[in-house]
């Protein structure tokens, strides 16, 4: 990356740690949800940053889309009535979720150091053709795969949502 | 300090955010916003991996597709689980379905 690249990566980061604070503190849940999609455009612009648009588009569709508007259906079933949801005598343990997400993040910050020790200065650009053609022919069963576990996960959620209202 | 070095910062970034986030929340859906950013974190270090590193750019880029399919596939059935706790416990925090019956 050049020094032009490297600015937009430290902004990409700030977006990342800015949209993902939100949504880890948060008080009011749609709030933590409006963060939760900000970080997710700071990865996308990771993904731009390291030649790969199409997964950008991707991350922008699926996550800040459709993951995006579950859970924004989520936030809508469980809105309290003052707002307050967060508030109890567990938050006065912080200091055991700092340790929770430091730990290992340093742990793994550190091997990624230590032996990272060569890498490509640029990232290839590969073609949207390429990617159908490993989609439909190399990594085929997985395609399928991840179409049946989504299928079953919508076919469970829709059993799940109907168990309460057939005990009625 | 390489470029991959600073696209798994980023990845782990995120991975310590929503363990953070994971660890702090009470609440089914706060948890899975932190899951979320988990899984960004992982999707975004599988590719950076297969583009900067060693590996084949084409099974990163899939390998985070599919990632992002799992995400959505997991955020599907845990709305179905938060609104059954909702309408069984009358809220979706954790607390309330943590204890057995009996």
């Amino acid at each position: 990356m050049n020094s032009a690249a490297h600015i937009v990566y430290v902004f990409h980061l700030l977006v990342i740690l800015a949209g993902g604070l939100v949504a880890t503190r948060a008080v009011q849940k749609d709030r933590a949800l409006v963060g939760l999609i900000t970080a997710m455009f700071g990865v996308a612009g990771m993904y731009l940053l390291m030649n790969a648009p199409y997964l950008a588009l991707m991350q922008l569709m699926i996550y800040a889309g459709a993951v995006g508007v579950l859970i924004f259906f989520a936030v809508m079933f469980t809105r309290p009535a003052q707002g307050q949801e967060e508030r109890g005598r567990y938050l006065k343990r912080p200091l055991m979720a700092v340790a929770a997400g430091l730990l290992p993040a340093a742990t793994l910050a550190a091997g990624a150091f230590l032996f990272i020790r060569q890498a490509k200065a640029q990232a290839p650009e590969i073609p949207v053709v390429q990617l159908g053609a490993g989609l439909l022919g190399r990594y085929a069963l997985a395609f399928e795969l991840i179409s049946v576990v989504l299928f079953a996960a919508m076919a469970g959620g829709v059993l799940l949502g109907f168990e309460r209202r057939r005990r009625r | 300090m390489s470029d991959l070095f600073l696209f798994h910062l980023a990845g782990l970034l995120l991975l310590g955010l929503g363990f953070y986030g994971l660890a702090r929340r009470r609440s089914l859906v706060g948890m899975l916003i932190a899951l979320e950013l988990l899984l960004n974190g992982a999707g975004l270090s599988v590719a950076a991996s297969c583009q900067l590193g060693g590996g084949d750019p084409v099974a990163g880029q899939l390998t985070s597709l599919l990632i992002m399919g799992l995400a959505a596939a997991e955020a599907t059935l845990v709305v179905a689980i938060i609104l059954v706790v909702t309408l069984r416990a009358g809220d979706s925090n954790i607390d309330s379905v943590s204890e057995l019956k009996g």
